[in-house]
Formats: structure tokens, C-alpha cells, sequence
């Protein structure tokens, strides 16, 4: 790779620009880029068609998994194509599958969602990193730009989607009415077969999305890690350099040449020159130590010492095979708030013994804070308990609608009305033994008397028989209501009362007294003696 | 364009008699026992209602609706598809009432002067003579109301509501009791002119009639087959059963009826009720009230009861209401019809109890 190979003008971008730059970039090379990618794809989907015809979603899903396998082809072409001539379609397709070996795998199985697909497949395939060390390389160029890669690939995916979609609207819409009238008809006649071949084909659809859209979206990725790179590592400036030094390096040569040429023609003396006369002083300089010291001389790695039957590197081992066993070393698990030795020790060496007692404080009160944090942990899982607890028996009727092992069912109460028809009709209101209070109020009060009995069928009605009886209903609605429930003793009796008291309530008309007998016997049959057995 | 009045009264058969006197007696004797009136106008209405009943099969409510009207002494317009016996229904009644019936067929040509009258010159007398139109008579038959225009529409308001007609400025009664039984078809609404508020207004009743049920539908088939007359249904048959002063002796007791204040209360509720109802954009005028408790007292005496029942009320407030009220635009667009809203009101609206 040479920079100023480059096709590219070099410099820090904004990532979006990044983007565009990849955009264009897979505009120049639109040709070699999707030829290419075609040959090499419809084969495969072609063949995974064939394979998979029954199954034309699996087929498609297939196809659509194994993506970052044909990616690595515009990527290649791109790469050359960058810093020098682009590839021949067959020389691209050649390099293909050296391309495809090196962790063909895991860009399939794990790395296949990463939304970051495209930016590290440079990584990957041009640095050719793995591992750990790939790890921290992304790492490093993902610190920044990642947001935006992200994006890319969430957008290419939707832009994908929306082609495929326009593709098989455009072909719907293409579609004759009289064929389609056809065909819906004969899906509606036979449902399952014979069918294939039309996801077939929306599935060519996507394959050919992917022709015109994936070299764009490698490219992207490409230009974007390109960028990030270009940052990274001062691409600009060094292009700049470079620049200045072909601009400068004949005229570096002549003044260099020059500036020689000057110098070597002006002596000069030099202190250096004179030979210094020892003797002259009192206190003469002692002489430099030798180059060879003893530590030098007998060091444990001295081929004297390693070829002497006990050598050193051997006693070195016993040395320390001892020292690491129980007499000196006693290793042991102990938790606990201690400061690190790094800070203990520079605290020492600073400030000595004073610090030491701060020291032993601050482990104290840490070693407080510790014990006061078991009790207060002891505390809040009490306290959740005692949550719980609440909570169980604050609900409990809700949880024994689940786990109750009781299985009467809770009396239903339903909300009867307590007053229908500007009557009071809830049982309070009534007394217990209605006819023998109809009885007694019939001399003095015959209307309060049929009221009461009134009343007292319309609670009967709506507690014993369940009537939906609304306040809208007439007296002739209930009667009808009455009627359905097919019991003639009960409809009898309900249209003599009704009648009665119509006659007493809009037409004004005292009943017969005979009538108060018929009508409270006539209750006791029907209610007093059916409560009673 | 009109049919002019057939004396029903003569060819009645001389063996009705026996039945008719009832009726004439109800009217001719106030002095007699109003309860021994009341029983025999209820005979009366019992008596004509079979008789319909037997030349218009299937459709006893609609029966019982334009009695209630023509006892109420209101008007009737009667809405259904076409064949199910619109105009066979009026021309039944007509036959058992022994007033005049006139008949129109509204037509997109015609003139009011049509339906009222006008004057014509007399060359003999060199004079203004006036010639009555088919308005004059006491069952009048508007055929598809709704295919005039409005003009004529509503050359039939003053007669209906003032019982009068001004024709040359003079203004003329139309004899007693005067009812118009309207039809019109819903479906149809290429060339009909809707009616306006103002003349439904005047109709008591709006009656919808709907397809028989099957077996009554079997039967009306037989009967009709068996007759002579191809598809034309025969009315010759029924009795002539009443008179014009019955009618009004009729009219009279259903309006003695006793009502107690709570019933009449229920009335004006229900009335009032439709002008505050969400779903309605108009609700229904005071008109409606008083229809309401005509036809609950004419519903009582049809029903044989001495006095009126919320029931009565209740069973003609649909056709008292369903005309008057106007359907809010989101309801309509809903699809909800005046009938459904209607009845949700009638099950809202408290009925009264002592």
C-alpha cells in the first residue's frame, strides 16, 4: 500500500463524507464491481434455488446468511483498485477464494450480526489480523465513526427492503389484470402447490437488490475505515511531508553540498585538539573503571558457571522451588478493606510514622463499614420479606382466585338495583314476611299494600330469577320477560298483581277486597313455601 | 289522478247491520253509561281491526298503527318496498269505513290546484265557480307522496294540521275526520322529492312496513292465488263497518280516556328526551308529545283497557318519533339507523311507577 498511490484525496473527513466518498468510489468501479458480484452470487442463489425449491424461504434465507462471504470481493477490488490498478474481472475472481479462507467461520456464525460488518471486514481481510489482536485494532478504530457505521448498515438494510419491495410492486403492477385474475383464482382453487416459483422469483428480486446495493454498502465501510485510519495514523500529513521532500530533495542535495563545501574550507581550532597534560595538575583524575566489572565477569549466565556439574540456572530453580513452598510462603485468602502497598508505601516513605496510625484508622472505619454493610444487607432481605408478605396477604383473595384449594365459588352478588321505577326494591326496604304485611296494611293503605307486594315480585324477579329488569322496562315488559322464563304459576301470578295494579296505579281503581286474599296466597304459594323447602 | 269517492256505505252487506249499530250506538247515545260506550267502541275497534287483518295479511302492527292513527286522529305515512300492501292496506280501511275516500297518485306534474281545487268560470252562470279537489274527503290516499315536488307536498300542510282549505281566499273545512294515509318508497330515489320537516312534522305516525313472516307470507299466497283476480287483491269482501260519526264517537272516548299524570309525564319525557340525546342532531317538537299521548289513548282503547298504560305510550313512540328526530352525521356515517338509536333511548328513559 503507498499512499501516494492513492486514487483518492487523502484527509480527515466527516464520516458522512466518508460515506459519500464510498459511495463514489463504488461509482467509478460500478461495472467491475457488479459484474462480479453477480457472477459470483447467481450461481449461488441459482443453486440454493435448486436445492431448496420446496423450501424458497429457507433458500432465501440461506442466501441472504452467507452476505459477508461475497462481500469480501468488493472489498478486494476495491483495496487494489485504491492504491493502484484496479483488478481484471478475472484476476479478481481468482483472488476470490484466497480471500474467502481466513475466518470464513466465525464472519458466519458470530460476527454475521455485527452491525459493524462492513468497517471490520478491512480488519479482518486487509491487515488480515485475528484474535486478540484484531480485537484491539477494532477496538481502536471503533472508538470513534462507530455510530455512523451502525447506521449504514441498519439504513442499508432498510434500503433493501424497500428495493426488494419496489421490485415486486413493479412486477405486480406489470402483470396483466386478466393473468392475475388467473392467478388469484387458481391460488384460490389449489393452495399450496405450484407456487414456488413465484417466491422463487421475489426472491431473484432480492439477489438482484443485493447486485446493485451491497458493492455500495462494502464501499462505504471500506472509505469509512479508510477515514478512521487516516486520522489514526496522520495519512495527510505524512502525504504532506512526502510531498515537501520531492518538492525539496534536489535543492536539499545542492545546499548540502554547499553547506560541506563551506565548512570544509574554514579551519578552525579546535580544544579537542590540544593534548591535555596531566601533570600539570595537582589532583589528577582517577582512572576511569574497567570496562569489564566484576558482576560481568561472574554472572550467573557465564559459560564458566554453566558448564560446572551444579550450575547456576539449576541452583537459581532449587532456590526458588523452596522459597515458593509452605516455610516462606503461606498463601492465604483473606477479604477485607486494606489500602494498596503502592499508596501504603509511598506513604510511609513520606510521611513515616504519623501515617500509620491514619493508616490503621482508615482500615478500622473500613473494616466497620464492611460489617455494617452485612447488617445492613441482613436488613433489606428482611425487609423484602416482610414485603412479600404483606403483599401475599394484602392480595390474598386475588391469589386464591389461583392457587385456592376451596372450590366453592364467592357468592356472586350482582349489583341489583335498588330502586326500579321510583320504587325501592332492594331487600332492606322490604319486610320479611310480605304477604302478612300486605294483609295489615290492606285496610287502612290498599295502594301502599299492592306497592309492597309490586315490589316485592320485582326484588323476587331480580334476585331469585336473575331478570335483566331495567328502569325503562313497563309493567307489559317485565310481564313479557316474565313469560320467557316459562313458569306458569309465576306468570299467573305476576299478571293478576300487574293487573291490579295498573288499575290501581293509572286508572285509579280500588281492587276488590276478595282480591287481597288471592294475592297474598298467592305470593305465600309461590314464595314462602319455595323458600321454605 | 285521483279517484273519486265510492260510496262504501251502499253496498254494504245488510247482515253488518247487526254489527253496526254498536258502533252508531256508542256515538248517537252520550247519555248511555260511558263504560257501556267505551265497551262498545272497543268491540268497534276490535271488529274493523279483524276485518283488516283479513284482507292484509302478516302486517297486524302496521293494522294496529293506523287505527291508532285514524282513532288518535292523526295522519299516517306509511314507508315500505314496494308489494307489500301499501296501498291494499288504505284501500282496506277505506272499504270498512264507510266515509269518502279520494285517492291522488303524486306525480313529479302535479299542481297544488290539483290536490286542493280551484275555481272554473261557468259560461251558463257567468261566474267563478269553484270545483273541490280530491283533499275534500275523509280518507285520503297521497300514493308515493314523495315523487311531487315540494310546492304540491305542501298544499296538503294546511289541510292536515287546520282541517281547512283556502281556495279563492275563502277557507273551506274538510269533513270530519279527515286523514291522509301517505306511501312512499324508500329505495327509490331517483325523481322523488324528500319531504321537508314541516310536512313530516304533520304526520302522527311513520310507518315502516317489512316483509311478512313465512308462514303468513304461505298463507297470503294461497289466498291470493284462489282468487280470480290474478295478482289484484281482492277488498270486495270486507264489511263496511263504520261510519264517519263513528269514527269521531271513536275518536271522541279514546280521548276521555283516563291518563294519569305519571304516563302523561312519560310522554313529554320521552319527547323531551330526543332533543338532548347524543345521537340525535333534532329531536323531536312538541307535536311529538302530543302525538305520543293520542296515540298511547288510541292504543288503549285498541287494546280493550279502560285506561292508559306507560305500554301504550311506549308501543307507538318508534312511529311517533322515528319521523321527527334527525340522525347526528357520525351515527349515520356509522351505519346506525333512526330505529336503533330510537330504541336505545326508549330502553334509557325511565318508564313511570307509583
Amino acid at each position: 500500500m503507498r499512499l501516494t498511490e492513492a486514487r483518492v484525496a487523502i484527509r480527515p473527513r466527516n464520516p458522512w463524507e466518508a460515506v459519500d466518498l464510498g459511495v463514489l468510489l463504488a461509482r467509478q468501479h460500478r461495472r467491475l464491481l457488479m459484474t462480479s458480484w453477480a457472477i459470483v452470487t447467481l450461481p449461488i442463489f441459482a443453486l440454493l434455488t435448486v436445492l431448496l425449491w420446496d423450501y424458497p424461504s429457507a433458500a432465501v434465507l440461506l442466501f441472504w446468511w452467507l452476505k459477508p462471504a461475497y462481500e469480501r470481493l468488493p472489498l478486494l477490488i476495491l483495496s487494489q483498485a485504491l492504491f493502484g490498478a484496479a483488478p481484471s474481472l478475472k484476476e479478481a475472481l481468482k483472488a476470490w477464494p484466497r480471500a474467502l479462507k481466513p475466518q470464513l467461520l466465525a464472519s458466519l456464525t458470530w460476527r454475521r450480526f455485527s452491525l459493524s460488518r462492513s468497517f471490520n471486514l478491512p480488519v479482518q481481510q486487509l491487515e488480515g489480523l485475528d484474535g486478540l489482536l484484531r480485537a484491539q485494532r477494532i477496538a481502536l478504530l471503533g472508538q470513534r465513526n462507530l455510530r455512523v457505521v451502525r447506521c449504514l448498515t441498519s439504513m442499508g438494510s432498510t434500503l433493501e427492503m424497500c428495493f426488494w419491495i419496489g421490485l415486486m410492486l413493479l412486477f405486480y403492477a406489470l402483470i396483466p389484470q386478466q393473468v392475475e385474475l388467473d392467478w388469484s383464482w387458481r391460488s384460490l382453487l389449489e393452495i399450496e402447490s405450484g407456487w414456488n416459483w413465484l417466491e422463487h422469483l421475489t426472491n431473484a428480486f432480492y439477489a438482484l437488490v443485493l447486485i446493485v446495493w451491497e458493492p455500495i454498502y462494502v464501499s462505504c465501510g471500506f472509505a469509512l475505515y479508510l477515514n478512521r485510519r487516516t486520522t489514526l495514523e496522520g495519512w495527510d500529513i505524512e502525504l504532506a511531508f512526502r510531498r515537501l521532500r520531492q518538492r525539496l530533495v534536489g535543492s536539499a542535495y545542492a545546499l548540502l553540498l554547499g553547506v560541506s563545501l563551506v565548512f570544509s574550507f574554514s579551519p578552525s581550532t579546535a580544544m579537542a585538539d590540544d593534548t591535555v597534560d596531566e601533570s600539570n595538575y595537582s589532583c589528577p583524575l582517577p582512572p576511569l573503571d574497567l570496562p569489564q566489572t566484576e558482576e560481568q565477569l561472574a554472572a550467573p549466565g557465564t559459560a564458566r558457571l554453566l558448564s560446572q556439574p551444579l550450575n547456576s540456572e539449576a541452583s537459581q530453580s532449587a532456590i526458588k522451588a523452596v522459597l515458593d513452598s509452605p516455610p516462606f510462603k503461606n498463601p492465604k485468602a483473606v477479604s477485607g478493606w486494606r489500602l494498596s502497598d503502592q499508596k501504603r508505601d509511598a506513604k510511609t516513605a513520606k510521611n513515616g510514622d504519623t501515617s500509620q496510625w491514619l493508616t490503621r484508622l482508615v482500615l478500622i472505619l473500613l473494616n466497620i463499614g464492611k460489617t455494617l454493610s452485612s447488617v445492613f444487607e441482613a436488613l433489606l432481605w428482611t425487609a423484602i420479606a416482610l414485603a412479600v408478605a404483606w403483599v401475599t396477604w394484602r392480595y390474598r383473595g386475588w391469589f386464591g382466585t389461583f392457587v385456592s384449594r376451596d372450590t366453592r365459588k364467592p357468592q356472586v352478588r350482582r349489583d341489583a338495583p335498588r330502586q326500579l321505577f321510583g320504587l325501592q326494591v332492594d331487600i332492606e326496604s322490604l319486610p320479611d314476611d310480605v304477604a302478612s304485611a300486605a294483609e295489615k296494611l290492606w285496610p287502612e293503605a290498599p295502594r301502599e299494600a299492592l306497592s309492597l307486594l309490586y315490589r316485592a315480585l320485582l326484588n323476587r324477579l331480580l334476585t331469585d330469577y336473575q331478570l335483566p329488569l331495567k328502569n325503562a322496562d313497563t309493567e307489559g315488559q317485565v310481564l313479557e320477560r316474565v313469560a320467557a322464563l316459562n313458569q306458569p304459576p309465576l306468570h299467573d301470578f305476576s299478571r293478576e298483581l300487574t293487573r291490579h295494579w295498573q288499575n290501581l296505579a293509572y286508572g285509579h281503581q280500588l281492587p276488590a277486597s276478595e282480591v287481597q286474599n288471592d294475592l297474598c296466597e298467592g305470593w305465600r304459594r309461590l314464595f314462602t313455601r319455595g323458600a321454605a323447602t | 289522478m285521483s279517484d273519486h269517492p265510492t260510496p262504501q256505505s251502499s253496498s254494504a252487506d245488510p247482515a253488518l247491520h247487526a254489527v253496526e249499530p254498536k258502533g252508531s250506538d256508542a256515538s248517537s247515545a252520550p247519555a248511555s253509561n260511558p263504560a257501556q260506550q267505551r265497551q262498545r267502541a272497543i268491540h268497534l275497534a276490535q271488529a274493523v281491526r279483524h276485518e283488516l287483518q283479513k284482507a292484509v295479511i302478516g302486517q297486524n302492527t302496521v293494522i294496529d298503527d293506523v287505527l291508532t292513527a285514524l282513532i288518535g286522529g292523526g295522519h299516517v305515512l306509511l314507508e315500505g318496498v314496494p308489494g307489500l300492501g301499501k296501498t291494499l292496506l288504505v284501500r282496506a280501511l277505506a272499504r270498512c269505513f264507510g266515509g269518502e275516500f279520494a285517492r291522488i297518485q303524486f306525480t313529479p306534474d302535479l299542481m297544488p290546484s290539483d290536490v286542493t281545487g280551484h275555481a272554473v268560470y261557468d259560461m251558463q252562470s257567468e261566474q267563478f265557480k269553484l270545483r273541490k279537489g280530491p283533499l275534500f274527503t275523509n280518507l285520503l290516499l297521497a300514493d308515493e307522496i314523495n315523487r311531487a315536488p315540494a310546492k304540491t307536498q305542501a298544499a296538503l300542510l294546511e289541510a292536515m294540521q287546520e282541517r281547512q282549505v283556502t281556495l279563492e281566499g275563502r277557507a273551506l273545512p274538510v269533513p270530519q275526520p279527515f286523514m291522509v294515509l301517505a306511501t312512499q318508497n324508500p329505495i327509490e330515489q331517483e325523481g322523488t322529492y324528500p319531504l321537508p320537516e314541516a310536512e313530516l312534522d304533520r304526520f302522527m305516525l311513520k310507518l315502516r312496513m317489512d316483509y311478512p313472516q313465512a308462514e303468513q307470507e304461505l298463507e297470503m299466497v294461497r289466498q291470493v292465488t284462489r282468487s280470480t283476480r290474478s295478482d289484484m287483491l281482492d277488498v270486495q269482501p270486507l264489511r263496511t263497518l263504520m261510519q264517519a260519526k263513528d269514527v269521531q264517537a271513536l275518536q271522541r272516548i279514546a280521548n276521555e280516556l283516563p291518563m294519569d299524570e305519571q304516563v302523561l309525564d312519560y310522554a313529554v319525557r320521552l319527547a323531551r328526551a330526543t332533543r338532548t340525546w347524543p345521537g340525535l342532531a333534532l329531536g323531536a317538537g312538541p307535536r311529538a308529545s302530543i302525538a305520543l299521548v293520542r296515540g298511547g289513548r288510541a292504543r288503549a282503547l285498541l287494546r280493550g283497557g279502560e285506561f292508559v298504560i306507560p305500554d301504550d305510550i311506549k308501543g307507538c313512540a318508534l312511529a311517533v318519533l322515528r319521523h321527527r328526530v334527525r340522525l347526528s352525521p357520525e351515527l349515520d356515517i356509522e351505519g346506525m339507523s333512526v330505529d336503533q338509536v330510537l330504541k336505545q333511548l326508549l330502553d334509557q328513559v325511565p318508564a313511570p311507577r307509583q
